[in-house]
């Protein structure tokens, strides 16, 4: 590692006044749209990312991630105080954030959740900036075999995040993969689906427009919707917060769960496909098993809201890992990032490492920032932030519908990506509606490509012998992974899917 | 309730929908030119997709399908819950989403012609009716307001051009500040 160029590009960023206004800005919007129940960090950040068009890569994947970690936080104050996460990584907060709150300790609770999230972020961080650079090392005796694997192991976690239906989830994925391969096929340039006179569709379906329709517009029909038929109910929080940092007494208690927690985070955001979601009910039973008290736990106690959200923050570190090192994601939002890195021209992977050195450096140094700038967003904010779970909805919707609409358009100035957006709406729209699950569809898009770049390489350097995948260790091991994977997730769905049913009875 | 309006019903019939999907897409690719000297041609991988996208929706096809003939009255597994509804003409909340889609259509074709800021002040009062927001000022503020706005920052902060309609002397007078 070379740690004068890691310093020069930390000075590079932290003193640009762009990046940190970007990364300022990009914090309160996340935590503004996380505090509100049914906004997820991967809707702002979908929702902003045309506006990061204009600028350069830096800032804008300081705006980016600034969303990405307050969306993270933002989710647990909505949590904390209507018993509502504004995120589903904030799922866990509350448990015990919640009776916090009800023992009109609703102030401490949010004060350690914005304490713990930053230094989650800031473990997460650290160890993105000293793993990484490890795992693209690894990944440079990568060929077409492998990377034609890695791609299948990014793709086996899809069965993890199906949800309740493995084969709805499977179907999705496929139609995802099927998705990518309309338009001109990459090797020989033969129109797939289309004809050379349908020229908006010759590059395929554009990234954006199809994740804006998928998720923003999706779920404003949806909605609206709930809004006509009563099921949505307009939250209010009359809470009064006094103080906005913890004291060092609750610090002194709390900081093994904040331990724990970045720790857990960070390794399981690192894995694709398991993102915070999955973190925080983790690192929430951990820190509950090696408790003395585990019986105070769901009773109202920092600890419990220290491991949620040092785990679910330290996740975005780690989902970095894969995105910049392999050039996977390791959740729906890295597939994003992923999506504006390769709009500016830079393919995140291995190769990165080597000829853009200095922007992955910039890249640690603004996720950093992005922590700060969350934790100081949050001091300032915390009080203000509070009424942001009454924000009306009925005004809310059409603004979002109107923002997503136009950043569709943004991207290639073509009324045409309008139109794929509003139809993907629809798609995503029906699909929640009959619970066939949409991030498949997202890994899909990210990843289909790369598969059959990869797979068309090796078959034609392998002469057509796709069974010499076995004779490279690594392609085995990804291999091997991904089946195990795919056998742990079908077990833990199944047992999933016993303990909801046995819940019901 | 009636087996018709249950999850495993509706399952049924996105998994044929899918099956639909998949012969249509099948018969399309094997249109496709086929090239010499390669060894994958460009139908093949869309064509593994096809058989992965088939092969799970003849399995939730199958699923469904035990499922409804086992149903009893007073099942209480998730297959045998209610289903949501995509009836516009009996559900109110239904009919407001096919609005919504409707007015999307509406927007694509006028963008041109009118411009951003009229047909997205246009869509979001209407969209606000829709869900019962009876302030008509605040409605009218809202809707301006925020076109306006999202147009200023994309014209001037991001330098992306977007059609204006009618107001495109706007660009004129913004240009010359």
């Amino acid at each position: 590692m070379d740690f004068g160029l890691l310093f020069e590009s930390y000075a590079a960023v932290w003193l640009n006044p762009q990046v940190i206004l970007m990364t300022l800005l990009g914090a309160c919007g996340g935590v503004l749209l996380g505090a509100i129940p049914g906004m997820t960090a991967t809707m702002g950040v979908a929702l902003l990312i045309p506006f990061s068009f204009g600028m350069d890569l830096i800032p804008s994947i300081g705006l980016l991630l600034g969303i990405y970690c307050g969306g993270m936080y933002g989710g647990s104050i909505s949590a904390i105080l209507i018993h509502a996460p504004g995120t589903p990584a904030a799922a866990a907060t509350l448990m015990d954030g919640y009776p916090m709150c009800q023992k009109g300790q609703a102030g401490k609770a949010l004060s350690v959740a914005m304490f713990s999230s930053f230094c989650g972020g800031v473990i997460g961080a650290l160890v993105m900036t000293f793993l990484s650079p490890v795992v693209a090392n690894m990944a440079m005796n990568f060929g077409p075999g492998e990377m034609f694997m890695l791609a299948i192991f990014g793709l086996s976690v899809i069965i993890a995040i199906s949800g309740k239906s493995i084969a709805k989830g499977l179907i999705s994925a496929f139609f995802g993969m099927l998705l990518c391969t309309v338009g001109l096929d990459p090797t020989n340039g033969i129109p797939r689906f289309i004809t050379y006179k349908q020229t908006g569709l010759l590059d395929g379906f554009q990234f954006i427009p199809t994740l804006i329709g998928l998720f923003a517009v999706a779920e404003v029909i949806a909605g609206v919707e709930r809004i006509v038929s009563g099921e949505e109910k307009q939250e209010k929080s009359n809470e009064k917060i006094k103080k906005v940092l913890p004291d060092l007494g609750t610090i002194k208690k709390i900081w093994p769960n904040i331990l724990s927690g970045g720790l857990i985070g960070t390794f399981i955001g690192a894995i694709p496909g398991a993102g915070g979601d999955i973190a925080v009910f983790v690192s929430y039973g951990a820190s509950k098993s090696a408790s003395k008290h585990p019986e105070l736990y769901g009773t109202g106690i920092p600890n419990g809201v220290a491991a949620t959200e040092s785990a679910n923050n330290g996740c975005s570190g780690g989902a970095m890992i894969p995105l910049l090192s392999l050039g996977v994601p390791g959740d729906s939002v890295t597939a994003i990032l992923l999506g504006a890195f390769i709009m500016k021209g830079i393919t995140p992977g291995p190769m990165m490492y080597i000829s853009e050195l200095p922007t992955v450096y910039r890249v640690f140094a603004a996720l950093m920032m992005a922590n700060l700038a969350m934790l100081i967003v949050g001091c300032c904010g915390v009080r203000f932030f509070a009424k942001i779970v009454s924000v009306e909805k009925k005004l809310l919707y059409p603004i979002i519908l109107i923002v997503s609409l136009l950043g569709a358009f943004s991207i290639n100035k073509n009324v045409f990506d309008i139109g794929v957006c509003v139809a993907f709406g629809v798609i995503g729209w029906l699909m929640n509606k009959y619970e066939f699950p949409l991030s498949p569809i997202l890994l899909a898009l990210i990843l289909g490509p790369m598969c059959e770049k990869n797979y068309v390489r090796f078959m034609n350097i392998q002469q057509g012998n796709f069974f010499a995948i076995f004779r490279s260790p690594i392609a085995v091991v990804f291999m091997a992974i991904a089946v195990a994977v795919i056998i742990y997730s079908i077990f833990n769905q199944r047992k999933i899917n016993k303990r909801t049913a046995e819940a019901a009875e | 309730m009636k087996k018709t309006q249950t999850v495993a019903f509706a399952n049924l019939i996105g998994s044929i929908l899918f099956i639909i999907l998949g012969i249509w897409a099948w018969i399309q690719t094997g249109k496709f030119e086929e090239v010499s000297n390669t060894y994958v041609q460009a139908s093949s991988f869309p064509r593994i997709m096809i058989v992965g996208m088939l092969i799970f929706s003849i399995v939730l096809f199958v699923q469904s399908l035990l499922k409804l003939l086992s149903m009893k009255e007073g099942d209480k597994d998730a297959l045998a819950a209610k289903a949501a509804s995509i009836n516009f003409v009996k559900d109110k909340s239904v009919l407001a989403g096919v609005v919504i889609i409707l007015l999307c259509i509406g927007f694509v074709a006028l963008f041109e012609i009118l411009g951003y800021v009229i047909c997205a002040a246009l869509i979001s009062v209407v969209i606000m009716y829709i869900i019962g927001k009876r302030n008509w000022l605040q409605m009218i503020l809202v809707s301006v307001l925020v076109p306006l706005g999202m147009w200023l920052i994309f014209f001037k902060v991001l330098t992306v051009n977007i059609p204006m309609g009618p107001l495109q002397f706007l660009c004129d007078l913004v240009g010359k500040i």
